[in-house]
């Protein structure tokens, strides 16, 4: 009987402690008070590395850089939105996070005054003073500044061809999207692999994650026919990309590919993150997608070929539409902004020692620091270049994926002051250099969206849902699963499930935002 | 008088009431507490607000929910799976079992016994890539085979019409193993000397079967029914999302991926937790029902 007694009562006490715990765990919170030390949650990039370590030597030196001790929260990105959300419904949010865009439970946070408002405040900062306020309004919520936007080249649209299919069928780079199609049929039905067999196809798209207009293959082909990217204005009035007859145009043309076999059959399901398999694989021959896949491709076929790797892999720019005239789909220049959170950091003072801190990592040394790492250790300056070296050793290895994590860090909304990260290699160098010249050329014709920094009630509400709609439509349209009337039916359905609401809301701001 | 009795008695036996205390503080703390979140369900709550600064908007999600377009398709998509799964799934791990307990070579029942046990310790993620490599389009070995043996084109993946055989041929390659062990269990204890009389009243294997076997795990068919019952609409999660694309969306949007959505990637915590709360209510109406039935057709049920 008396061990049984005991064991009672040992499990009595496990069970009250366990529950103390349990509540003395909600009242421990960061200190919002502690100047020490900088909380920030960042996106996790590199898909096999490890989260950089607290001793590592890039985490020490960026500490060093902002006199703070750091406690970093790392989120893969691939689920950074979900955690995103997660973490705004929670009370415990990281002082800097950054945040990947305007996403409807940000908007109403900040809304709310959840994060500090910087319009006008970043002006004083040197380093963090923008560089281009079109893209900082574009970063705005109807024209209120909440976070301090990482800058991204304007121009990324780009074609990225097999070079030996090209040389082989003696076919040119397209340059309108008539040689968009004319080489995925020769793509197609020529036997580019000279293997005997009709296995191979012209354009290869995966299973799109995000909804409309959110630079898929389709988004881009839409603005080369001459529909607006997201939203246009047509006679003074917004109206949605989808209800023009630019995008049934554009649409009918992906279809007709589609139907001919020119396309991979399973675009409705091949997993994005794949993409790369059929066109290195010699499946598939053009992806249309940000240019920087080029070099994803390139350094894909150096492992297999580290001697003639530089003839697999060409690209051009964006292409001419059918009526001759070039349009261009441009990047909205930002990829998401560092948002400070009012609840961490409560006071102005609080406020200004944190700007002070990201206002060093957007200096010329903090911005080589985040994206290029250490000179003389892991790259050396060669013609402006920063040119990777000592890449087998494998602390430089470590510093080489710490510095690809904390360049998600990196702001440089006053202009990119860092060098250009490149692999030692002809190849790649002409790849670049190729690159820049086709994103300068096509500056001139990018077509914008002119309610970049519009956001509506509705939207925030109701968009993810209602795009989706859209989204859905399209894919079903390009399937055969709907004809063009269904797909009509469809954007009539966005219109009544809440997408008119939209549009009138839209366009209220809109009115405001032109005067 | 019954309230001194009940005083000794609990002073009587008052180490099993501090044994009772685990499994109560285990309830209070993780089951019941945070059912305050749902709070949220009847307010437009905001983060930054917090449970008690958010406005109170009443019914007006619940409302919303049941005017929405959504609402008829989600449900009936639910619906559908939760029945397919009720006719499909349930009997499947009793006929299972019934033909393993049939098996004389015991060596052979155990081998496929575990086989098929495995395939329940695969995480959905793993099925799901299983189920790309096999029904890949024109690739994959059993669209291969399916196109030869039909002559046709067969989209499995993207197909509407297949979304749901798929679902339910996963679940039964992932679940099965699993029920049946359960089953087994129950059979290994009807009393032998029921099939010995049996057989002396001239009963063959059917008859056996039929009189014997069954009515001796018909109390544990009855409890899995109604523990099934309570999660009838818990279409698992990850199964459905990673099949889903835009062609098979109209088809595959349940409940717990319409929650998803709108709660996590949309942001609209007080909609998506209205959402949830009626799932859930739906549920306990559910495992109430079964167990009433059961009790009216005169067996013990659950209480």
């Amino acid at each position: 009987m008396k061990p049984f007694k005991k064991l009672t009562a040992a499990a009595g006490a496990l069970v009250l402690a366990v529950t103390m715990a349990a509540c003395s765990k909600e009242e421990e919170k960061a200190d919002p008070a502690d100047l020490g030390t900088l909380t920030l949650m960042i996106p996790l990039l590199s898909g096999d590395a490890a989260a950089p370590a607290v001793d590592g030597e890039m985490h020490k030196a960026v500490e060093a850089l902002t006199g703070k001790k750091l406690q970093i929260t790392w989120v893969p990105n691939s689920n950074y939105g979900d955690r995103m959300n997660v973490t705004l419904a929670s009370d415990n949010l990281p002082e800097v996070m950054v945040v990947q865009g305007k996403l409807p439970a940000f908007v109403q946070s900040a809304e709310a005054g959840a994060f500090w408002n910087l319009t006008g405040k970043l002006d004083a900062y040197p380093n963090l003073k923008a560089e281009n306020k079109q893209i900082e309004l574009n970063s705005s919520i109807n024209g209120q500044v909440y976070g301090i936007y990482r800058r991204r080249d304007p121009m990324r649209a780009a074609v990225i061809v097999r070079k030996d299919w090209l040389t082989k069928l003696g076919l040119k780079l397209p340059e309108t999207v008539d040689d968009l199609y004319n080489v995925a049929k020769a793509f197609t039905e020529n036997d580019p692999d000279g293997n005997g067999k009709k296995d191979t196809y012209g354009l290869v798209i995966p299973k799109w994650p995000g909804v409309y207009a959110t630079a898929s293959p389709y988004d881009v082909i839409e603005t080369w026919f001459g529909a607006p990217n997201g939203w246009g204005d047509r006679n003074g009035k917004l109206v949605p990309g989808f209800d023009t007859p630019e995008f049934l145009e554009a649409n009918r043309f992906v279809k007709k590919m589609v139907t001919e076999g020119l396309i991979n059959p399973d675009f409705a399901t091949l997993d994005s993150a794949k993409w790369d398999t059929p066109f290195f694989t010699g499946k598939g021959g053009m992806i249309v997608d940000v240019s920087s896949r080029a070099g994803v491709q390139l350094r894909l076929f150096k492992e297999k070929d580290a001697t003639g790797y530089g003839n697999f892999v060409d690209l051009t720019g964006n292409l001419t539409g059918p009526d001759g005239k070039k349009r261009s789909y441009p990047t909205v220049g930002y990829n998401g902004f560092l948002a400070i959170s009012k609840q961490s950091v409560p006071t102005e003072a609080e406020l200004k020692d944190v700007l002070t801190v990201l206002n060093k990592l957007s200096s010329k040394e903090g911005q080589i620091l985040l994206n290029n790492g250490f000179e003389g250790k892991n790259f050396k300056v060669t013609e402006g270049y920063a040119l990777g070296q000592n890449a087998t050793d494998p602390a430089i290895k470590t510093i080489t994926n710490d510095v690809m994590s904390f360049a998600q860090l990196g702001t440089a909304s006053n202009g990119y002051l860092a060098y250009v990260s490149l692999p030692a290699g002809q190849p790649e160098r002409e790849q670049y250099e190729k690159r820049v010249k086709f994103h300068k050329a096509d500056e001139a014709s990018a077509v914008h969206n002119p309610a970049q920094a519009i956001v509506s009630k509705t939207q925030v509400a109701k968009g993810a849902q209602l795009d989706q709609i859209i989204a859905d439509a399209r894919v079903k349209f390009l399937a055969g699963q709907i004809d063009e009337a269904g797909l009509k039916a469809e954007i009539q359905r966005w219109y009544s499930q809440g997408g008119q609401d939209i549009v009138n809301e839209m366009n209220e701001q809109y009115a405001k935002f032109k005067k | 008088m019954g309230k001194v009795r009940l005083r000794t008695r609990m002073v009587r036996y008052r180490w099993l009431f501090v044994l009772l205390l685990p499994g109560l503080a285990y309830f209070a703390v993780f089951r019941y507490a945070p059912m305050y979140g749902l709070t949220i369900a009847f307010q437009d709550y905001l983060p930054f607000l917090g449970f008690s600064g958010s406005p109170w908007v009443g019914l007006k999600h619940f409302e919303d929910l049941f005017s929405s377009p959504d609402f008829p398709r989600v449900l009936s998509n639910t619906l559908i799976l939760a029945l397919l799964n009720a006719v499909f799934v349930f009997p499947a791990p009793i006929v299972v079992a019934l033909l393993l307990n049939e098996l004389r070579l015991s060596v052979l029942k155990r081998a496929v016994q575990s086989a098929i046990y495995i395939p329940y310790f695969l995480s959905w993620t793993i099925v799901a890539a299983l189920t790309y490599l096999l029904f890949a389009l024109d690739v994959g070995p059993i669209t291969q085979l399916m196109n030869d043996l039909f002559h046709a084109r067969f989209d499995f993946l993207a197909d509407p019409d297949w979304f749901r055989p798929l679902v339910i041929l996963q679940t039964l390659w992932k679940s099965v193993g699993w029920w049946t062990i359960i089953y087994l269990a129950a059979l290994a204890g009807v009393d032998p000397n029921l099939y010995e009389a049996a057989r002396i009243d001239g009963a063959n294997r059917w008859k056996q079967m039929w009189h014997v076997t069954l009515p001796g795990i018909r109390s544990t068919i009855i409890v899995v029914a109604i523990l099934s019952a309570g999660n009838l609409l818990d279409t698992s999660f990850e199964q459905i999302y990673l099949l889903t694309n835009s062609l098979n969306r109209s088809v595959a949007e349940v409940f717990d991926t319409y929650v998803y959505f709108l709660g996590i990637t949309q942001g609209s915590y007080s909609y998506s937790t209205a959402v949830g709360l009626f799932k859930a209510v739906v549920g306990v109406v559910l495992i109430y029902g079964v167990n009433w039935l059961a009790r009216r057709f005169g067996h013990s049920g659950l209480s």
